[in-house]
């Protein structure tokens, strides 16, 4: 029998596993004849493990030992926003595990995020094994598209410890215009417009034949249909605490029940104009009694609720349409990806907004796992069939001394590429470089994500601005980053596979291979011990809510925007105490150096500066500036492999002072030159 | 794989850093954008790495470097400021056959600003001073100071334009 590699759309709420057989995708149902899995994985007090429908019965009496949208939380630090909304809302217990990573607390056990990933992927598995008749090993997993490269590697773990190899961590907005236009021979652009349980996703895409080809793609990982939810949870929450005096928020029973009837109102409204909502016994008066929520919600009261939400769609979707340089009467079709988008209020909206009728001949449930399983087949097979030609979306950088950043590659650039630019040092005589990866669009180091850094050393001794660093940073076809430092003058290397920091080690992700809880998922197939299969009520509760869209809500709509907002200063001591230690490491030649490091604690505080006063500054590095003569009229600045920033002394940003810096430190050519390194009053960070 | 023997593969790899971007897409110099991208896409199609999975390493290993350089070749290509620069680069004999894409970037946009404003200081501060002498409508004072703009910075576009177009005013 031939290898099937299968497409797997590992969703925010619901999952989807999809194979080709006979040159056609075929969505692979589950032992209850749904497309779609739901992604929440329910922990019993026997130990068992429930992954999908069955499970998400369990949300509402068990909701501590339920874990939903785990995608939400995957690649992530624990410090960050994205954690700390979820917390505030999830059922489950987060806690903080090593290096600033995640974990959710089940009882006395702690499991990483890959881990919870693992289950669903492991129960998908399950599926297509029954379905197909074969073991399956093989897969292509999709990620939104704006996923940072810490998600996507965690997603790649997950995949390990589920017992699938990941031949390629695919983009859903291109898996859909892939399932879109597979063997068509179509010539046109297209959008796609991905609107999920956790995230937007905007892609637009040239497709020519058999090529694919992304022509940019944006996104916002705050955004999805879980907000959509949290509106309306917060309006029935907020009415009945006027009402009764009692916020149901602050009972876990009461808020997933709220939680649910807002999921299916939401549903409600895809089909009719008004929907009933009636949840009884949110809570207890004084007397025992219990209290209920009855009211009705009109298409027009929910569409003032979520307009906002709709708008912020549109704003992404204009970035990308000017990325792409493309305007509306440029596509050919939009293809709508997603649950919500299931919405007439959605449709609407979009319609209007690219004034062309969206695609109605797609699934937005499956068509993400139709994708990924023509690309996988597509990457078994001896001759390839259609092409893909994505691009990275969020633009990879380097931090620079003053707490900036500078672009190596650029978002919406196509992959694989290799891009090099030059750096120079930034003290007197320094020994060493630290090369910290970021990776976002911020021109503050803080405000993106730190990917990984390493120690460059053993540079020769010279003046600041005299040595050159090269730093190359390679996305290869698999979208994994490597980044290489190069000394042109005695062509010394370091290179790293950037590894995200807060992930999971190699030897961890071999211990929970060995623990095998993965393993212990009681995959529900037909046929199998009838005492895991879900009783009556969940077996009623999986035919109402197991349509194809998004589970209970992770956060509330609390400004996504505070992203960079303060966090607590409790953490960071014990973090500048494992600097040295890092340093150290750092310096052995080549080796990949995990993060648990000042510079994370000065993402938590919100700081600019990265290095602590009383170490060495030996680290910092510099771009080069432009080369500049004052009085000649020729101009060849990158002939000789120098770059120029395009630093605009004029430029209101608020660190005019680390860019003159910038530019007398590295040329000299530039104003007034400063005598040493030594901060600028301005610079508050590096006086520490 | 497409059209390619391994052997070929390798040798292309080898002589990458002799290629100009239009020698590797197979593209004239002159191709239109739309030319550009058929180009690439047939570049795609043959040097793809996806397609070459089952190949050995070293083989897979020559083709990612290809593919590496084909997506290059399209980004510069395709965007007509940085286009102009490697145009300009290859005319001039410059044996350097790539163009980093963030520095082509800062170098195509400081151009445009020098440009318009002046690339040396003495330049941008004579014409600065024909500005304002303009807007104040002192005529013959702004074109004595792009005279001397231009003195500091020959054949200044925007300098010439400037004075050709107060010249004809008067």
């Amino acid at each position: 029998m031939a290898e099937i590699a299968i497409g797997i759309d590992l969703g925010t709420s619901n999952s989807c596993v999809a194979a080709v057989e006979s040159d056609a995708p075929r969505v692979l149902p589950n032992a209850y004849g749904e497309g779609v899995t739901a992604s929440v994985v329910a922990f019993g007090d026997d130990g068992r493990i429930t992954v999908g429908n069955a499970a998400r019965a369990n949300v509402i009496h068990a909701p501590k030992t339920t874990v939903y949208s785990a995608k939400r939380l995957i690649g992530r630090y624990f410090f960050s926003e994205e954690v700390k909304k979820a917390r505030a809302i999830c059922s489950y217990d987060i806690v903080e595990g090593p290096n600033h990573g995640v974990r959710i607390r089940i009882r006395e056990n702690d499991y990483s995020l890959p881990e919870i990933s693992a289950m669903i992927l492991r129960e998908l598995k399950g599926i297509a094994e029954a379905q197909l008749g074969q073991a399956i090993t093989k897969a292509v997993v999709t990620v939104p598209a704006y996923f940072n490269d810490n998600q996507r590697q965690a997603t790649r773990d997950a995949c390990r410890i589920a017992g699938l190899d990941a031949l390629r961590i695919l983009n859903e907005p291109t898996a859909a215009a892939l399932a879109y236009g597979f063997g068509r021979e179509l010539h046109q652009k297209v959008a796609v417009y991905d609107l999920g349980g956790g995230t937007f996703d905007i892609s637009v895409l040239e497709i020519g034949k058999d090529v694919f080809e992304v022509l940019s793609t944006c996104g916002d990982t705050f955004l999805g249909g879980d907000d959509f939810d949290d509106r309306l949870i917060d309006l029935l929450a907020d009415e009945f605490a006027a009402q009764h005096g009692v916020n149901p928020r602050e009972d876990p029973f009461a808020l997933e029940k709220l939680k649910v009837a807002a999921e299916s109102a939401k549903k409600g409204l895809s089909v009719d104009d008004e929907v009933e909502i009636r949840i009884p016994d949110v809570a207890l008066d004084s007397e025992g009694k219990g209290l209920s929520i009855g009211r009705t919600l009109g298409i027009g009261e929910y569409a003032t609720l979520v307009n906002d939400l709709i708008q912020r769609t549109f704003k992404v979707c204009d970035e990308a349409m000017q990325q792409a340089g493309v305007v509306n009467r440029d596509l050919a079709g939009v293809i709508l990806v997603g649950g919500p988008t299931r919405l007439p209020l959605i449709r609407h909206a979009v319609r209007d907004y690219f004034q062309l009728e969206p695609r109605t001949d797609v699934n937005p449930d499956e068509v993400v796992a139709m994708g990924a399983a023509l690309h996988a087949a597509s990457l078994l097979a001896p001759e390839q069939k259609a092409y893909l030609l994505d691009v990275t979306p969020l633009s990879l950088k380097i931090g620079v001394a003053g707490g900036l950043a500078e672009t190596v590659i650029e978002r919406n650039t196509p992959v694989p590429i290799d891009q090099t630019r030059t750096f120079t040092t930034f003290q007197d005589f320094q020994e060493s470089v630290r090369i910290r990866v970021y990776q976002g669009e911020s021109r503050h180091a803080a405000e993106n994500e730190l990917l990984g850094e390493f120690v460059f050393g053993g540079l020769a001794r010279a003046r600041r601005g005299e040595t050159r660093i090269e730093v190359t940073f390679e996305i290869n076809s698999d979208g994994i980053v490597h980044v290489t430092a190069r000394d042109p003058a005695t062509d010394q290397k370091a290179s790293t596979q950037i590894k995200l920091s807060s992930g999971l080690s190699e030897e961890e992700i071999e211990q929970i291979i060995a623990r095998g809880h993965a393993e212990r998922v009681e995959t529900a197939l037909p046929g199998t011990d009838p005492s895991v299969r879900p009783g009556e009520a969940a077996a009623a509760f999986a035919a109402r809510f197991g349509g194809p869209e998004d589970t209970p809500a992770a956060d509330p709509p609390t400004a996504p925007e505070s992203i960079g907002s303060l966090a607590g200063i409790g953490d960071e001591v014990e973090d500048v105490a494992t600097l040295d230690e890092v340093a150290i490491a750092g310096s052995s030649e080549g080796e990949a150096v995990a993060a648990p490091d000042a510079s994370l604690a000065s993402l938590e505080t919100g700081e600019i500066e990265v290095l602590p006063d009383e170490l060495p500054d030996l680290e910092e590095i510099l771009p080069l500036a432009p080369h500049e003569d004052p009085l000649s009229a020729s101009h060849e600045p990158s002939a000789s492999g120098r770059f120029e920033i395009e630093l605009d002394p004029g430029d209101s940003a608020p660190i005019a002072l680390d860019d003159r810096e910038l530019f007398s430190a590295a040329g000299g050519d530039l104003g007034a030159e400063p005598e040493s390194g030594e901060a600028t009053p301005a610079d508050p960070a590096r006086k520490g | 794989m497409g059209t390619l023997a391994p052997a070929e593969l390798r040798a292309l790899a080898r002589m990458l850093d002799d290629l100009d971007y239009y020698e590797l897409l197979e593209a004239p110099r002159g191709a239109s954008g739309a030319a550009i991208r058929d180009a690439y896409h047939a570049a795609s199609r043959r040097f793809h790495p996806d397609a070459c999975r089952h190949l050995d390493p070293e083989v897979r290993a020559s083709i990612e470097r290809i593919a590496k350089r084909v997506t290059e070749a399209y980004s510069v290509l395709r965007d007509p400021r940085r286009r102009r620069l490697y145009d300009e680069r290859i005319a001039s004999g410059c044996a350097e056959r790539r163009l980093q894409l963030v520095e082509s970037a800062a170098v195509a946009t400081q151009r445009s600003r020098e440009e318009r404003e002046g690339r040396t200081p003495q330049g941008r501060r004579f014409f600065a001073q024909a500005v304002s002498d303009l807007a104040r409508g002192e005529t013959a004072s702004a074109i004595r100071n792009l005279q001397m703009a231009l003195t500091f910075e020959p054949g200044n576009p925007v300098f010439e334009e400037r004075l050709v177009a107060l010249r004809a005013r008067r």
